[in-house]
């Protein structure tokens, strides 16, 4: 009989992982609450308690049950089996029920008590081992005063059963016990891990409770087999979340590729993928490489290589790559390859002492295959995909800015210098027409009327460059069209038709390697400009290529002290965009050096504008590598200068790009609010003693610009998480308030870094109210981050905006310029192509494009310094992270085959149970068709099997053997 | 931009010069609807709404994004007190000061206050004030747009008119009403008996909500909801309680005589918007009590008001069974006459589990009468007898609650519960401290009599409203009405009245009726 203490016990909360035990309080509650009230009414009398409420069968069952435990009171040694087996059979009958407290626990719940003192006087046997079976089911009653009563019997029944007799399976109890169990064991472990770590003192309380564990030979790898065992129910009944916190909770998460079976292993996967940007560091690895192990396991290459990709591990590329022998396959993964421009070179085996073996293996790609991989269709499939959707004629300026239905006061004509605006055309130009090779202003001009004479000087240099961006991944007819104007006489056209070879270059990859054959020489050549777009033509041609025969004709110029600082950043960054998270020690080396070199000698180039690049250079080298960056962090404190901080910043974020790693946030906002009074006064010191004391104002000038790449900093590691891109916007917002102006200047830049291409109507609101700042510069940058915002969307509301924002600011020819811009970018490639360097279901982060969109970032850190500048080219740099947003279905032998599909905003249906679906609002369409950044699609025809798991990009399709036509039926 | 009325609209001008210049090709764009001043979706504002979490099952991946939200709420209360540290808000007072002044200059005084009536683009609007004619007036910029919605109260600059600020109350009547902020404090505990509907109800409704991954497992679909009904008095409100304090989900109740409105159209829409509210709150439980009320069969009718109170509960099909999947709302209803209940309402794929509540059986009686009298208190002789939870009934010896256990009256749980109190009562008069057997017969015979007490009253009511046809009284009736088991028709009543009584017992099937 119970004792009155014990109905007194209050139903403590539980935590959120015993949830599902509720219902069960609920019910014991309820039982306290009538027995309560029973024994207060016949308060004498405890024997008619029994009698309460009860049915016949009830009544009968219970009197059963008493019966079985007073049996086992008994000395009679040979009821014991029977009895106990009774017991099991009588509970496990009715436990099948999840929604209230089987009968046979609740009736022995008052027996418990007895039932343990009765357990610890029986001698091992095998009885035993039964006995403490079901003592570990009604353990589950008394959870909330003696935890983890249920594992501990559940263990000792493990230990005392005799080796050959196999252990009941937990799963026979229902799921109430194993979602208990699993419970337990996380608890568990965790406290033995607690113990672990503090063995020397064992707390009071804990000791106490401990005693009967560390008695048992629970160990924990019993805990582990145990959980693996519970973790294998779970799986069995579409539980595989609870099965993956099992597991990770247990630290085994990499075992449960053993558990995983065909019906399983893809909601798995997908559960663990979803974890991986929320896990902290050592864990999120260990889930990706979990996934990818279950992906090979079940042949599931699309899948496995993508996640290689992500983990940026040249081996398991590799082994991806070449593990499948279906040809198309291997096409697929050679389609996801080059869009990820992973570099050729890690496909190969790793066998450099041989290097005769490496050029046999380069030959071993057939044609069709390296066709693949190095994109080279991808310029025909772009025009392709343009002519079927109506997009392939070229577009006027006039077009995209549709200045009639702007709001311009009649009367009030612009006064806009011409130079201004038709630089800004010829961006504009560039930007809409990319890739179609036939705009009017440059391509299809005669020679003499081209739209480079329209432009003055340096104007000239980045009117020839569009050419590049017109011709984008054309490399047969885009180097003729260039050619003509390498050889003229004008420095800047030459240099701009250097640029142009690079940007035409960028993401596709050619046998003949123009690039590198044409601009080598010109890296070497006297004239800044030629120098300076030689090496970034390089860097755009190859980036993310990890080509070590660059090293030679650019690394001389990083270290070089005879050249300018802007020869040696660019270099740098060049070097950056080449070698993006390749943590090459060559580069990292040299750009250390220099750093070191100069501020030893005391160098007044490391206070230049330009020093910023050469730290973004060594940044984008640790792109999205993490922890390898220490080291070098190390190095830049050691180096007293302004540049250090910023550098520091710049290594850290870059390294942590897209990982939403929350420490790093708050360390980067740590840097916004320190110095602020000091930066305050300064600012205010700046304006008041302009021109002397030079020096000083210097030194507290020096303390600021970290702060705009913190900023920056917050954006590039939030992003590519959902939920941390959305949160850091709040962020941005309290800086914006409380900022600095050098603060409030880098949060548009920011918020578009965190959305790229990816309209948002809170966004867009938020960025239009930037873009009527006060301050012109926010102003500026915030037109340029709505630009950045609706990159390639064609976004007619934000078009709106635009045309609004190009009469209010037209007195102000920097932000008219700078709206003409956005423009531009809205429509870029007439609406299909975008910068967001998220790809694959905005899973993997290309790593060239994330560099591009930094490079123009930061030019735009100080705009007046470059884009308003001489350095306008530099929104060139965007290059790398344009790629069209379409999708194209290919047939076996490559051809464009159309099919229908459904396209609608993605739905993120991880974790949920079913198959829901996972578009919304789709609409049906013939591919190949244009997804925006948060779409997703699905084939509507079960006609053909796509070879690759996201539908996106280039996708190779397979007749479906098993497919009937439906209409031939009807017929 | 365009902030004076008297800035014509210049986009004509603009046009025609252009036209001249280039008139080949100047396709005329429409203008983007506006996007500010329709009537908003209910809820918190975008600026302070924190990311939507999936997946919503319990699971780590959930409780990891929630940390992460939690994380990011940290660092910023951590920046901003920084800021207040380093710059406190003093400094920046001044600044707003200024900047407010400025407002106020702009928006001048005094102001009128006027209605809007639409709006036409981002900057201008229709408004209508007290004294005179409807104007096309514009937004001053630094308006809150987001405020704007038709029908809401303006300030308007007493010269130009131009709107220049928002009067708004933060009441949001729809979602507060139903929305149960908080849980009521009956717990199954509470429910004396019931087993078998406890568990259904929990099948039914609590389990999707919790475990969905059971049924894919079984392979079926869980169902979407379920009807509770029996005589009155057995519970069916009580377990719906239960239901709301057991449960985290979000808990939406209403009457079904809420449902009915004036204007035409407003109850389906009203029922639009309550199951728009549930999924925005997702995982959510909508109970509708007293069903009956617009949910009983319907039939060819004249009036228009039958035909709206029918138009609402088609309404009510559609949400339940739609085009629309509805995905974790649940829904329970309870009504004393199922029998009378449009048959499509109830059909299996709407409302897949009928939950019939039984009069008491012995054992739950028994229950029913122990638990009530652990309610009813006799120390304190004053007030609020029914609130105390913390003492029980003394009884004197000689009760044997088991002789009115045991009795073949047909007591509702609610009816055991007034005896016990009316005992109670009975006890207090006399100061006694105990009750006694005395007490609870006469109780009970008092309990037994209220239906008669319960027939006046309905005699009187209609009484008082013989020449009020509001839709909303009438519905009032409705649901009075339907909660008597028979009802005889007075003869004083005039005749349209008795038509209007006619239809609505005809209607809630209490009786046969010809005039």
């Amino acid at each position: 009989m119970a004792k009155p203490t014990e109905f007194e016990i209050s139903v403590r909360s539980e935590d959120p992982k015993k949830k599902k035990e509720k219902p069960e309080d609920a019910e014991k509650d309820k039982e306290e609450g009538s027995s309560k009230l029973l024994k207060d009414v016949k308060a004498k009398d405890g024997k008619e308690e029994d009698g309460e409420d009860l049915s016949e069968e009830d009544l009968q069952l219970k009197n059963e049950l008493e019966m079985l435990v007073e049996r086992l009171k008994e000395p009679n040694t040979e009821l014991y089996r029977p009895a106990l087996e009774t017991l099991r059979t009588l509970i496990r009958t009715s436990t099948s029920s999840m929604t209230s407290v089987p009968k046979p626990l609740k009736f022995l719940r008052p027996h418990y008590p007895d039932l343990q003192a009765l357990y610890e006087t029986w001698p091992i046997s095998e009885e035993k081992s039964l006995f403490a079976d079901i003592l570990s089911v009604l353990a589950m009653t008394y959870s909330d005063t003696q935890p983890r009563g249920t594992l501990r019997y559940r263990l000792l029944s493990a230990s005392l059963r005799p080796a050959d007799s196999p252990l009941a399976d937990p799963g026979t109890w229902g799921h109430e016990y194993v979602r208990h169990l699993a419970a337990e064991l996380g608890d568990e472990y965790t406290i033995r891990e607690q113990e672990d770590v503090n063995a020397e003192v064992p707390a009071t309380e804990d000791s106490a409770e401990k005693v009967p564990e560390v008695k048992l030979p629970g160990t924990v790898e019993d805990l582990r087999a145990l959980g693996k065992q519970c973790a294998v129910f779970l799986l069995g009944h579409n539980a595989e979340p609870d099965a993956v916190d099992l597991m990770e909770e247990l630290e085994i998460v990499e075992e449960i590729a053993q558990l995983v079976d065909e019906n399983t292993y893809g909601r798995v996967c997908q559960y663990m993928i979803r974890c991986v940007n929320l896990l902290p560091p050592p864990d999120d690895i260990s889930f990706l490489r979990t996934a990818h192990t279950i992906y090979v396991q079940h042949q599931k290459f699309p899948e496995a290589l993508a996640l290689a990709i992500r983990l940026g591990s040249p081996d398991l590329i590799r082994e991806d790559f070449n593990a499948p022998g279906n040809p198309l396959m291997k096409r697929q993964l050679a389609f996801l390859l080059a869009r990820a421009q992973i570099p050729l070179e890690w496909l190969h085996p790793q066998t450099e002492d041989a290097d005769g073996d490496a050029e046999t293996d380069v030959e071993e790609f057939p044609e069709d295959l390296l066709e693949c991989l190095s994109n080279s269709r991808l310029s025909t499939h772009f025009r392709e995909f343009g002519k079927e959707l109506g997009v392939a004629e070229a577009k006027s300026l006039e077009d995209v800015y549709k200045s009639h239905l702007e709001n311009t006061r009649s009367g009030a004509t612009s006064n806009v210098d011409s130079a201004r605006g038709n630089l800004a055309g010829t961006f504009v130009n560039a930007f809409v027409n990319a890739g179609f090779g036939n705009d009017k202003l440059m391509v299809e001009a005669d020679e003499g009327n081209s739209w480079i004479y329209k432009n003055k000087d340096h104007g000239m240099m980045s009117a020839a460059a569009s050419l590049g961006l017109s011709l984008l991944w054309d490399t047969d007819v885009g180097l003729s069209h260039v050619d003509k104007y390498t050889y003229s006489a004008e420095e800047h056209i030459k240099a701009g038709a250097l640029l142009a070879t690079g940007i035409l270059n960028t993401g596709v990859r050619t046998e003949a390697d123009a690039a590198l054959a044409l601009l080598g020489e010109f890296t070497e050549n006297k004239s800044v400009p030629l120098k300076t777009s030689a090496i970034m033509g390089l860097g755009l041609a190859y980036a993310g290529s990890h080509r070590e025969d660059l090293l030679a004709s650019l690394l001389p110029h990083v270290a070089d002290d005879t050249v300018s600082m802007e020869i040696s950043s660019l270099a740098a960054l060049a070097l950056g965009f080449i070698f993006v998270g390749s943590e090459n020690g060559e580069v990292t080396g040299a750009i250390l050096q220099t750093l070191m070199d100069k501020f030893d000698r005391d160098d007044k180039s490391l206070d230049e504008k330009w020093a910023r690049f050469m730290a973004l250079g060594l940044g984008l080298i640790y792109l999205g590598l993490q922890d390898s960056s220490d080291a070098t962090i190390e190095t830049l404190k050691a180096i007293d200068h302004p540049i250090s901080k910023t550098a520091q910043i710049l290594v850290e974020a870059c390294s942590f790009a897209g990982t939403g790693n929350v420490l790093k946030v708050q360390a980067m906002l740590h840097h916004c609010d320190e110095h602020i009074d000091t930066t305050g006064a300064d600012k205010d010191k700046d304006k008041a003693k302009d021109g002397k004391e030079k020096e000083e104002t210097k030194d507290e000038k020096r303390d600021d610009t970290f702060q705009s790449f913190a900023v920056l900093a917050v954006a590039l590691i939030a992003m590519g998480e959902d939920i941390g891109a959305e949160m850091s916007l709040r962020q941005f917002n309290h800086l914006m308030h409380y900022g600095e102006p050098v603060i409030r200047k880098a949060v548009p830049l920011a918020i578009g870094l965190v959305s790229t291409s990816n309209p948002q109507l809170p966004i867009l609101d938020t960025l239009s109210k930037y873009s009527h700042d006060n301050d012109l510069a926010v102003a500026l940058n915030a037109i340029f981050a709505m630009g950045l915002v609706g990159a390639g969307t064609n976004n007619a509301r934000l078009a709106q905006m635009l045309r609004q924002l190009a009469g209010y600011y037209y007195k102000e020819p920097d932000c008219l310029f700078m709206v003409r811009i956005a423009q531009g970018l809205v429509h870029m490639g007439k609406g299909t192509i975008g910068l967001n360097p998220f790809f694959s279901d905005r899973s993997i982060m290309s790593r060239p494009a994330v560099a591009g969109l930094l490079a123009t970032i930061t030019a735009f850190t100080d705009a007046k310094g470059f884009v308003l500048d001489k350095y306008h080219w530099m929104l060139y740099f965007l290059v790398t992270a344009m790629y069209p947003r379409f999708l194209i279905t290919l047939d076996e032998e490559l051809n464009n085959i159309p099919v229908t599909v459904r396209v609608g905003q993605a739905v993120d249906v991880v974790g949920q149970a079913g198959k829901p679906r996972t578009i919304s609002g789709f609409q049906t369409h013939q591919t190949p068709v244009r997804l925006g950044t948060t779409d997703r699609s699905e084939l509507a025809t079960e006609e053909y099997i796509p070879f690759a798991h996201v539908l996106e990009g280039f996708v190779i399709l397979q007749k479906n053997p098993g497919w009937e036509k439906e209409d031939k039926m009807e017929v | 931009m365009g902030n004076t009325p008297s800035n014509p609209p210049p986009e004509g001008g603009a046009d025609k010069d252009k036209k001249d210049q280039q008139p080949q090709k100047k396709k005329w764009e429409p203008p983007l609807p506006t996007r500010v001043g329709k009537k908003k979706r209910r809820g918190p504002s975008s600026a302070s709404k924190l990311p939507a979490v999936y997946p919503t099952t319990r699971c780590r991946l959930k409780l990891l994004k929630m940390e992460r939200i939690k994380d990011y709420l940290l660092l910023e209360e951590e920046f901003v007190q920084n800021q207040e540290r380093l710059k406190p808000e003093a400094t920046r007072e001044e600044k707003n000061e200024e900047d407010r002044s400025r407002v106020d200059d702009l928006r001048g005084s005094p102001m009128a206050v006027g209605t809007m009536e639409e709006i036409i683009d981002d900057d201008h609007a229709i408004i209508s004030t007290s004294s005179g004619p409807e104007s096309y007036v514009s937004i001053m910029s630094y308006v809150d747009k987001d405020l704007l919605e038709p029908g809401c109260q303006v300030l308007l600059h007493h010269k130009t008119q131009s709107i220049v600020g928002v009067l708004h109350d933060d009441a949001d009547p729809l979602v507060s009403i139903m929305k149960l902020d908080k849980a009521p404090t009956e717990s199954y505990a509470d429910i004396g008996g019931l087993e078998q509907q406890i568990q259904e109800i929990k099948e039914s409704v609590e389990l999707p909500l919790t475990h969905p991954e059971l049924y894919e497992e079984m392979g079926i679909k869980p169902p979407k909801g379920v009807i509770l009904y029996g005589v009155p008095g057995t519970g069916k409100t009580l377990l719906a309680k239960a239901v709301a304090n057991q449960t985290s989900a979000t808990f939406l109740r209403v009457v079904g005589s809420e449902l009915i409105q004036k204007y035409l159209g407003d109850g389906p829409k009203l029922v639009r918007e309550m199951f728009r509210v549930a999924e925005e709150h997702a995982p959510s439980i909508v109970f509708i009590d007293e069903i009956d009320a617009i949910g009983t069969k319907r039939y060819d009718s004249t009036s228009g008001g039958e035909r709206e109170i029918q138009r609402t509960m088609l309404e009510l099909l559609n949400q339940l069974d739609g085009f629309d999947t509805r995905g974790d709302v649940k829904v329970i209803m309870a009504t004393n006459r199922i029998e009378s209940l449009d048959p499509a309402l109830i059909r299996p794929g709407r409302i897949d589990r009928k939950i019939e509540f039984p009069l008491p059986d012995v054992k739950t009686k028994r229950h029913i009468f122990r638990y009530a009298a652990s309610f009813v208190k006799t120390r304190f002789l004053i007030s609020i007898i029914y609130r105390l939870h913390t003492s029980r009934m003394s009884l004197s010896d000689d009760v044997d609650l088991e002789e009115f256990v045991t009795t073949k009256d047909d007591l509702s749980g609610a009816d055991i519960k007034a005896v016990c109190t009316e005992a109670g009562l009975l006890a207090l008069r006399e100061r006694r401290m105990r009750v006694t057997k005395a007490d609870f017969t006469t109780a009970r015979e008092k309990v037994g009599s209220v239906f008669e007490t319960l027939q006046t009253f309905a005699h009187v009511s209609v009484g008082t409203v013989s020449e009020e046809r509001g839709h909303a009284r009438r519905s009032l009736l409705v649901v009075c009405i339907s909660q008597l088991p028979c009802f005889l028709l007075s003869s004083s009543l005039n005749s349209s009245l008795c038509t209007i009584l006619a239809v609505i017992l005809a209607y809630v099937g209490k009786i046969e009726f010809t005039l």
